[in-house]
């Protein structure tokens, strides 16, 4: 009868944990947020004749409605993640009620708003938003598309 | 002598763009997403007392009495203000011009959220009809008041350059996008001819234009 020998167990068990680490980020489901309003208009910030280029500033709120049932009981990491859209940088700052981390994030990178364990299958909370831009745009209209990434510990 | 000067003047460029879009859209709410359109595209100009973000209707007044004894003799004669605007209306309150009696402080932007959002600047410019007039009828060119100007803390003092009024229209300086420019004209007038006695006066009217 063959036994499994000690350095297969190992290789094997690396290779799972390693799976498993490539696993993360989740994609988590937030189609059940929503924003107030839903199409910002930008606002120019002050300028002043000592500092050149002041950009462009917005406010709104979002309720958050982040999917969660899969991870129940899990524990990790919650990240909000604001895909590049442009060259031209976003710049996302918001409070929260509490549930949330409040944070800051730019295009094209991801920031933490949660971290523990998932006790409910859902994530809600509203935070206030300010978004700031600069006056680079490329084109008129932008379209920002957030998301929630979940990585399991 | 008096010389009116326009109001500060606050004018937006196509304020409505993007509202029916943001109407089509209202109803559709799907995940943390949104639309986002650019501030629309500005200009801003502040001439003597003003109001930040807002329209002010002062028209601040210059003037000279010349005394007897140095009537036309050629000696250029400080103008005083009645402006008391000394800090930049704009952002960050600094006291640009620190004697306003003696300046009047004139302030500018243009501002666009990209390359194809309009031109790359906007053009600053003032118009002074020919003469200064008294009651009488008696006449003084307007050529005869010039400025200088001067930026308390600015390293670019003369952004907006000294001149001569012309009695016309006449460009000041072109304005880039998405900078603000300030600094404060102090006026004279030059005296190099005997007048009909009175009080002559006159408006200037500054324009920032981006088409």
């Amino acid at each position: 009868m063959m036994r499994p020998r000690p350095a297969s167990a190992l290789v094997l068990a690396l290779a799972l944990l390693c799976a498993s680490a490539h696993a993360n980020p989740h994609r988590l489901d937030d189609s059940g947020s929503h924003t107030v309003p839903p199409n910002v208009q930008m606002q120019w910030r002050p300028m002043t004749s000592r500092s050149s280029g002041a950009g462009m500033e917005a406010w709104l709120r979002v309720n958050l409605r982040i999917d969660t049932a899969a991870w129940v009981g899990r524990s990790g990491r919650v990240y909000m993640v604001l895909p590049r859209d442009e060259m031209s940088t976003i710049e996302a700052v918001w409070t929260s009620q509490g549930r949330l981390l409040p944070g800051r994030l730019v295009s094209g990178e991801r920031t933490l708003v949660y971290a523990g364990r998932i006790a409910s299958p859902t994530l809600e909370d509203q935070i206030t938003v300010r978004l700031r831009s600069g006056t680079d745009w490329q084109g008129s209209r932008r379209r920002l598309d957030f998301h929630f990434e979940f990585d399991a510990d | 002598m008096k010389a009116h000067f326009a109001p500060a003047r606050l004018s937006h460029l196509a304020a409505s763009a993007g509202v029916l879009l943001a109407v089509l859209q209202a109803s559709v709410a799907h995940a943390w997403s949104l639309s986002l359109d650019p501030a629309s595209r500005r200009v801003y100009l502040h001439v003597g007392n003003g109001t930040a973000g807002a329209d002010n209707s002062t028209i601040n007044l210059v003037q000279v009495s010349v005394p007897g004894a140095q009537l036309g003799n050629g000696v250029a004669q400080a103008m005083t203000s009645n402006s008391t605007q000394s800090t930049s209306l704009y952002g960050d309150g600094y006291t640009t011009c620190p004697t306003p009696s003696t300046q009047v402080m004139v302030g500018a932007s243009y501002q666009r959220s990209n390359s194809s959002n309009g031109p790359a600047s906007a053009t600053l410019s003032v118009t002074s009809p020919a003469s200064l007039v008294s009651a009488a009828g008696d006449t003084i060119p307007f050529s005869q008041i010039s400025w200088t100007v001067s930026a308390a803390g600015s390293s670019v003092p003369g952004v907006i350059p000294a001149g001569t009024f012309s009695g016309a229209t006449q460009t000041l300086t072109t304005v880039p996008a998405n900078r603000y420019i300030e600094n404060c004209h102090t006026f004279r007038y030059a005296n190099s001819a005997l007048r009909a006695a009175g009080t002559y006066t006159g408006q200037v009217t500054y324009t920032i234009t981006s088409p």
